[in-house]
Order: structure tokens, then C-alpha cells, then sequence
């Protein structure tokens, strides 16, 4: 192939995009919303894992000591804490600053503390485990450790809370997967199928190619690029719609997050790819090319 | 014009094929030699347009061979064929001419196709365009021309890369009496200045005034080939017939040949 027959292919393409602005700009609209149903879906499945994350990250470990400790016993088990496997941050609580926190929490009603006559909070250490230790299963067993050194009263960290949170979760992600595979499917399949009419549509164009001595690889590509410019044209057409989602939904959901650049560049190129073997296959099977 | 030596460009040989619904090809044996002119004439469903299309090697004969040029049906592969397509005209009863495409860009498409310069595309497009009468409407599109103008751009067309030979699938079929006459006298026009045509049609009583060679296909056989009679007796027939003067006159300013020689 010289760079006069590569010249002519690209001016196939324009021509087979400039001759008919409308049934391409349907097509491109089609595939838009069939793929901005998909990225709408991804955008949401994304506020999901960063609230699941976020919320599961501020699951705290509480080591409650007993009354009245020396303080190298307090200090001994604060370094063994520390020392555990999978322990980001410990911080110790003294029982004024419980009794201070408490306080804020009650807000208004904190009156009702002034009646007490001494503090009845125990001394504590906040256990802030590492980002991919947070399972009840690790929580559990470092809680059961911890309870049996010398000097701690009790150990907490929300067991049934977590726990129960933990499986709404993972149903939550089942059910994301599930529909996720659904849609992912049924775009891929609009997108097939739109493509498939726009080179079903150029059938004459493509039959006179042949009968006038064009190579397969002549009569493709021009094909295969509007197909991948299609798909690149269509998923713009998504992100833009999704942008304004976003701009107006982030107005009522304000800690919304928005796709990554590198997720919607990959997002593009995968259209494009998507375009381009959709037209590739359309030919393949339904004008023998 | 100085005689040719006589070559063949298209021949079939022992050809079968089974065309469904109980009709078939049988044993067709068939040449064409350069610039000849012949009509294969046959009722509509007596395989005239599958012969035609296994010889531009669209479809396989069930047995048999169907050599054009270098190549030979038995050993074409998808990569050979575009060379084929390139040697042989190719003309339809429906024209198929691309809708969203200008009469020049139709014509052009043809060329662009097998790699020729644009400088070169323009001129040889300007050429054939004037040459079939069409060039003032260049840039319109197929659509608002009549089916008499429709075929003559699709002829234009199946001679832009100067093919050996010119299959013309009744190609008057869906032409009135005018467009048709204007159709043939092209058509002879063509096969004056080298070009061979095989031209298929149901239309018998048209044919037989010519007196070209007539090949009629009957009940899927070569029921009769009547070769084209010597030289002579044509130029006396041709005397005869308004349609082949004019074609005669018209070939003074051929295109076929002058460039390829």
C-alpha cells in the first residue's frame, strides 16, 4: 500500500462521512446514549466503592484500659499495639479528653455531665488499622488478642455493625457486577448493531468497489477508521453528557466523585476500538469481505 | 484501423453449474476474441447473468473452466481477483451507480481503486465523460439523471481503467427505446476502438439486426452460436443499420486504444 492509495482511503472516508450527515449523526447520537448509560453506570459504581472505602476507613479499633494504670503499663501497651501487624496509627485517649469529646457529642444536653461528680470513662487507645486490613475477620482476632494483655479493660470495634456492613456491601457489589455485565452487553451490542446498518447501508458503495477491482484491504479500512471515528465521536458525546450529570447532580450529592482522565481516555479508546471492530465484523459477516 | 491478431480474452470451457429450482448450465463452451462484439441472448432465467458473473468470477462453476486473461476460475484466490476485476467492464440492468456520489466521483472511484495518480484520475475521467456525452453534468448526482444518462455514466465507468473486455448485463433493460438505441451505439462505439463486449439480453428481435455474433442460450445450453460473419458482409450490415454507422462515425475519436498502443 503507497501513500497515494492510503491518501484515497482517508478520502473515501470523508466522502462516506460528508455524504450523509444525518444517518451518521444518528448513529453517533444511538451509540452516545446507549454508551453514556454505561459511563453513568461506571460513575456510580465508583461512588459506591468510595463510600463503602471511606466509610469502612473510619472504622476505628477502641482498647479500653483498666482504672488507674502505671503509667510504663499504659506505655508498654501502647508500643505493643503499635507493633501489631496491620496498625497505621494509634492514639491514646485520656479519660478527660473522652469526657470532653463526650461532651461536644451531647451538645446541648452536655448539662446533664455536670451532675457527675467524678469521671466514669476509662482511659483509651484509638487503633486506626492499615487500609487493607479492614475485615472483621482481622478487627476480631486483634480484638481477642488485645483483651488478654494485662491491663486492658475491654476491646470494641462495632462487631455486629461491621460485620452487617460488610455483607450489604458485597451484595451491593454482586448486584453492580451483575448489571454491569447487563449493560455492558446490551451497548455492546447497540453499537455493534448501528455500525452493522451504517455498512449495510453502503452495501452498492462496497459492491462497486469490488466489481471495479478494490483490494479487501482498500474497501476496509475507510470502513474500519469511520467505525473507530464513530465510536470516538460517540463516547465525546457521552463524557459531555455525563460531565453535565455530574455538574448537576454534584449540586445535591456534593461529595460526588467524577472519572479519572486515564479512565475516560481509556473509555474513548475503547469505543474506538469497539467502532472499528464493529465495522471490521459487520463486513466480515454480512458482505463476505 | 489495421487488422488484429486474433486473440482469446475471455474463454469458458465445459462449463456446468447448478442454478437451483431445477435449471442448470450445461457443457457451455465459449470464447471471445479481442474486439469482438457478441450477444449472448437467452429468456430471462436461462443463466445468462450467472454465466456473466462467473466469468467476472463473482460465483464458481460447479465444473469446467473459465479462463479471462491470466486468469483461470479453478485457481483465482480473493487476493487475485481485484487484478480480474480490473481487466473487465462490468455493466448493469440497475446501473449501480453510488447515490451519494457525483457522476465524476462515481467515475473517478473506479481509478482511485487501483492507485492511479489524481492528475491522471481528472484527465482520463474529463475523457470518457465527454467522451460518452455526460461531462457538463460531472457534478450532479445520479439521481437527477435519466436511466439513458444513469447507463452511460455506469459504462463511462466500466471502461475508466480501459478493461480487455466489457460484460453488459442487459444493460437496456430498463431503458426506453431512445435510451437503449443511445446505449448500443455507445456500447459499439467502445468495442469499435478495441474494446471487447459481451452483452447479455433477453431482447431477440433487437439483437438479430446487428449482425454481430450471437450466442443464444436455450434450456442451459449453447442452443445456436452464430459467429460473426466475415468482415466484410459486417461493414455491408452496418451500412444497413443507422445505429451501427453512427457508431462507426463516432469511433474516430476512440478511447480505448490510442493510449494504451
Amino acid at each position: 500500500m503507497n501513500l497515494r492509495t492510503a491518501r484515497y482511503m482517508i478520502d473515501e472516508m470523508m466522502i462516506n462521512l460528508g455524504r450523509r450527515k444525518g444517518a451518521n449523526a444518528i448513529a453517533v447520537i444511538i451509540m452516545g446514549l446507549s454508551l453514556l448509560i454505561l459511563i453513568v453506570f461506571l460513575m456510580v459504581t465508583l461512588n459506591l466503592a468510595s463510600l463503602i472505602d471511606k466509610t469502612s476507613e473510619e472504622m476505628r479499633l477502641f482498647v479500653y484500659l483498666e482504672d488507674g494504670l502505671e503509667r510504663e503499663v499504659t506505655q508498654k501497651i501502647q508500643l505493643k499495639l503499635m507493633g501489631l501487624r496491620g496498625i497505621d496509627e494509634v492514639s491514646f485517649i485520656s479519660k478527660d479528653e473522652a469526657l470532653t469529646e463526650f461532651r461536644e457529642t451531647l451538645g446541648e444536653e452536655s448539662d446533664l455531665l455536670d451532675e457527675l461528680v467524678e469521671n466514669p470513662l476509662p482511659d483509651a487507645f484509638r487503633v486506626k488499622p492499615k487500609r487493607g486490613y479492614i475485615t472483621s475477620e482481622f478487627l476480631a482476632s486483634i480484638a481477642a488478642e488485645t483483651e488478654k494483655w494485662e491491663g486492658v479493660e475491654e476491646v470494641r470495634f462495632g462487631k455486629k455493625w461491621f460485620e452487617r456492613g460488610e455483607r450489604l456491601a458485597k451484595g451491593i457489589y454482586i448486584i453492580d457486577l451483575a448489571l454491569g455485565l447487563i449493560i455492558f452487553l446490551s451497548v455492546i451490542f447497540v453499537i455493534y448493531n448501528t455500525v452493522r446498518l451504517t455498512v449495510l447501508q453502503r452495501r452498492t458503495t462496497i459492491d462497486v468497489m469490488k466489481l471495479v477491482g478494490a483490494t479487501n484491504a482498500f474497501i476496509r479500512i475507510p470502513f474500519i477508521l469511520e467505525g473507530a471515528l464513530q465510536g470516538i465521536a460517540a463516547s465525546l458525546l457521552a463524557i459531555v453528557l455525563l460531565t453535565a450529570i455530574y455538574t448537576f447532580s454534584s449540586r445535591y450529592l456534593p461529595g460526588l466523585v467524577f472519572m479519572r482522565r486515564d479512565a475516560l481516555a481509556g473509555f474513548v479508546v475503547f469505543c474506538a476500538i469497539l467502532g472499528a471492530l464493529g465495522s471490521f465484523s459487520a463486513m466480515r459477516r454480512f458482505l463476505k469481505l | 484501423m489495421s487488422p488484429r491478431e486474433q486473440r482469446i480474452i475471455a474463454g469458458i470451457y465445459h462449463l456446468s453449474k447448478d442454478l437451483g429450482r431445477h435449471f442448470s448450465l450445461t457443457e457451455i463452451n465459449l470464447q471471445v476474441t479481442n474486439g469482438e462484439f457478441v450477444f449472448l441472448v437467452g429468456p430471462s432465467g436461462a443463466g445468462k447473468s450467472t454465466l456473466l458473473r462467473m466469468m467476472y468470477m463473482d460465483d464458481r462453476p460447479d465444473s469446467g473452466q473459465i479462463v479471462v486473461g491470466p486468469y483461470v476460475s479453478t485457481r483465482v484466490t480473493r487476493k487475485t481477483i481485484p487484478g480480474l476485476r480490473r481487466m473487465i467492464g462490468i455493466v448493469f440492468q440497475d446501473f449501480r451507480l453510488i447515490e451519494d456520489r457525483t457522476v465524476f466521483e462515481n467515475i473517478a472511484l473506479a481509478m482511485k481503486v487501483t492507485g492511479t495518480q489524481m492528475s491522471e484520475i481528472k484527465q482520463r475521467v474529463t475523457k470518457i465523460l465527454t467522451y460518452v456525452g455526460l461531462y457538463h453534468k460531472r457534478h450532479d448526482f445520479p439521481r437527477t439523471l435519466s436511466g439513458g444518462e444513469q447507463q452511460r455514466v455506469a459504462i463511462a465507468r466500466a471502461v475508466a481503467n480501459r478493461p480487455s473486455i466489457l460484460l453488459a448485463d442487459e444493460p437496456t433493460g430498463n431503458l426506453d427505446a431512445v435510451a437503449t438505441r443511445n446505449v448500443l451505439e455507445l456500447l459499439f462505439k467502445i468495442n469499435a476502438g478495441g474494446t471487447a463486449v459481451l452483452m447479455a439480453t433477453h431482447d431477440i428481435e433487437m439483437v438479430q439486426s446487428f449482425g454481430q455474433r450471437i450466442i443464444y442460450l436455450e434450456n442451459g445450453r449453447i442452443a445456436r452460436d452464430r459467429e460473426m460473419i466475415f468482415v466484410g458482409d459486417v461493414r455491408d450490415r452496418m451500412e444497413e443499420s443507422s445505429v451501427s454507422r453512427r457508431a462507426e462515425q463516432l469511433s474516430d475519436h476512440d478511447i480505448g486504444d490510442e493510449e494504451k498502443e
